[in-house]
Order: C-alpha cells, then sequence, then structure tokens
C-alpha cells in the first residue's frame, strides 16, 4: 500500500512515487498539482484566496494565498530535488458552491484560478490540464507515479487529468 | 478587525447564551412546522481552526445539503445549516405531499425551494431572537442553497473570513429529533468586523 498523504486548506505539500496527495472536499478553493515527470515528485499546493497584498507579512501564511503559493510551491519542488525547468502543472476548483443570490454574489472561485494562472505565466509553467469553475464541490488524488490526478465529482463518474 | 483568538471565556458563555436563544427560536419554529417535538443540543460558542469543522459533520468528504444566508444589518455576518442526506430527504417528504425521491441529487425546483424556505424559516426564526435580546435589527439574505461535500461547502463559506488568522468564531447548535435521529446543524459566523457590536448589544464588550 502507497501512502495517501492529505493536504488541507491552506497548506502546501510536496512527496514523491509512490505515495499519492489527495484532497477531499474541494469548493472555491484551487489546488495546483505541479509535477516533474522523469523524478516523479508531486507537489499540491491548496490555495483559498487570490491576493495576499495587504498582509502584514509576519501573519502571512503564503500557501493560502495564489500569488505568494505557486512561487512557493515552484522553489519547494527546486529544493526536493525537481527539475525547475521541466514542471508542469494541473489545477483544479475555483467553484462557486452557492448559486448568488439578490444580496449575495462572490466571484471567489473564479479570482482564485485567474490569480493562479497569472502566477504560474509568470514563471512560465505550462497548465497541462485543468477542471475549474462550475458550482459542484470536487475530491482530487494526484497519483505521483502516473502523474495523474483523479477527480471526483459527487453524482459523476470519475475522471483522469 | 477584532482578533477572534483574545475573546475571554465570560465573552464566550455570552455568544453561546447569543446561540441558545437563537436556536431555542428556530427549534420552535421547526417543531412547528413538521408538528413534532425537536430537542436541541447545547449550543457552543467556539473559536475553531477553519479546518476542524467539516470534522463536526462527518468530515469533508460527507455529502450534505448546505443552506447559507447573509446576515445583514448593524451585526453581519453569515449564517449556513448543513442538513445530513437522511434529514434532509425525511423533511422533502414530510413537507411536500408525493415527494418521493431517494436522493437530495434528483431535487427539483419544487424540492430547492422548499429546502430554501425551511433555511429561511430557521434563519429568521434564530435572528428575530438575537435580534430582539440585542435590540439590534438583523435581516437575513435570501438563501442560497447546494447539496454537495461538506468541505467544499465550507471552504466557500469561510475561504475570505480567514485570510489573517486560522481562527473562526462560530456558534454551532444541532437539532435533533430523536425517533427519527434526525439532525439540522445551525453555524452563525459574526463578520469580525461585527463582533464588537455583538458584545456590546450585550454587555461584555
Amino acid at each position: 500500500m502507497s501512502d495517501y498523504i492529505p493536504v488541507g486548506m491552506g497548506e502546501l505539500k510536496i512527496a514523491r512515487h509512490p505515495a499519492s496527495l489527495v484532497v477531499y472536499g474541494i469548493g472555491s478553493c484551487v489546488i495546483i498539482a505541479m509535477y516533474d515527470k522523469k523524478n516523479k515528485i508531486g507537489g499540491f499546493s491548496h490555495v483559498m484566496l487570490p491576493d495576499s497584498s495587504g498582509i502584514d507579512k509576519e501573519k502571512l501564511n503564503p500557501a493560502k494565498f495564489a500569488d505568494t503559493a505557486v512561487p512557493l510551491l515552484f522553489n519547494k519542488m527546486g529544493e526536493e530535488g525537481a527539475l525547475k525547468s521541466k514542471l508542469v502543472a494541473k489545477l483544479v476548483g475555483g467553484a462557486e458552491m452557492f448559486p448568488p443570490t439578490e444580496d449575495f454574489s462572490s466571484n471567489i472561485g473564479r479570482d482564485n484560478v485567474e490569480a493562479v494562472k497569472k502566477a504560474l505565466s509568470i514563471l512560465q509553467i505550462p497548465i497541462e490540464a485543468e477542471d475549474t469553475g462550475g458550482n459542484r464541490g470536487r475530491s482530487v488524488e494526484f497519483d505521483l507515479d502516473s502523474g495523474l490526478v483523479k477527480l471526483s465529482i459527487l453524482g459523476q463518474e470519475t475522471k483522469e487529468l | 478587525m477584532e482578533d477572534v483568538t483574545t475573546l475571554t471565556r465570560t465573552q464566550l458563555d455570552a455568544l453561546r447564551e447569543i446561540g441558545n436563544i437563537g436556536s431555542g427560536n428556530a427549534a420552535s419554529a421547526l417543531a412547528q412546522f413538521l408538528n413534532r417535538k425537536i430537542d436541541m443540543a447545547v449550543p457552543s460558542a467556539k473559536i475553531l481552526d477553519f479546518k476542524e469543522i467539516p470534522d463536526l459533520v462527518g468530515g469533508p468528504a460527507q455529502s450534505v445539503m448546505g443552506i447559507f444566508l447573509k446576515v445583514m444589518g448593524e451585526i453581519s455576518g453569515r449564517f449556513l445549516l448543513l442538513i445530513p442526506e437522511h434529514t434532509s430527504l425525511r423533511l422533502l417528504h414530510t413537507l411536500i405531499p408525493g415527494c418521493e425521491i431517494d436522493s437530495p441529487l434528483d431535487m427539483g425546483e419544487m424540492e430547492s425551494s422548499c429546502m430554501r424556505e425551511v433555511g429561511n424559516i430557521l434563519a429568521g426564526a434564530f435572528l428575530n431572537a438575537i435580534s430582539t435580546l440585542t435590540q439590534t435589527p438583523m435581516l437575513n439574505s435570501l438563501p442560497s442553497m447546494a447539496y454537495d461535500l461538506s468541505g467544499s461547502l465550507i471552504n466557500y463559506v469561510v475561504a475570505d473570513m480567514v485570510a489573517v488568522s486560522d481562527k473562526v468564531l462560530m456558534i454551532e447548535t444541532s437539532f435533533i429529533e430523536a425517533e427519527e435521529d434526525l439532525r439540522i446543524h445551525i453555524f452563525l459566523l459574526p463578520d469580525p468586523d461585527s463582533l464588537k457590536k455583538l458584545l456590546k448589544s450585550i454587555g461584555v464588550a
């Protein structure tokens, strides 16, 4: 049995094969999966919010925010022995879970996805696959042997990204 | 902004009492329209790490019915009902004559509208009681409903409340109808800016 390593909201974890990284119950958060195929090292960053500007640096958890989590994941992958120039990314999440009403609307999911994409493009990390937006919760398993991300949505068939 | 981690024991006790009064009123409303006796669990007012919230309803991968409302007025915040599948179906079967769906995934407009109305009534009763107690007008927005993983729903509701701290103040209670094990979890999350007003209105600022 290989290890299943859960990655909670605002956390960032890196592992290598044969382990799997898992997240259950993703809503407006975005999971950034980064992978080095050759060395079979992968990382998950579970970001909650798009932008860290205005947050006191001393209190900042960089893994919570898209703009700081992407470079952090990129650098940590390098420290763990991944080839930074060969890293690819997959994105999952960014849903708006509750339909908008007259008094309430939110674009937090969409804003998270956009901020992650912007941060990835700055580092020139290609996005290989994504399943983002919509209004459904998601769960993912990242198999670090194959590099495949298994995606489940309540009431739907499992897909692979 | 008020830092929730600095709340004193007395303040938390006072907030728990608010939960008691609000959910007492909501339980009566529920008992009335279901026409049966509803018991109330002892409410809690807790400073919780947001990661712990899904564990209160069976873990992040547990599918639940969520009804979300915004609390508006001088004291603002968020109001969330999480209703396990079994209870949701029971409510629908009781409230809609002829309703026979066996999964919340099969809900149509009639069922959704019914669940939102349940949310509306419970939130209205809960907030009315607090509003009277604090002599501060509080209104609830129209309810929004989703049936999905509890982790996903909670993640969405708290995301922008935990930018700085990982902690949220949550007043939580549940209703239990013992014979059929019907449960409804009620969460009130006051906006950090409103917390001071809320504490002041009950004399523990």
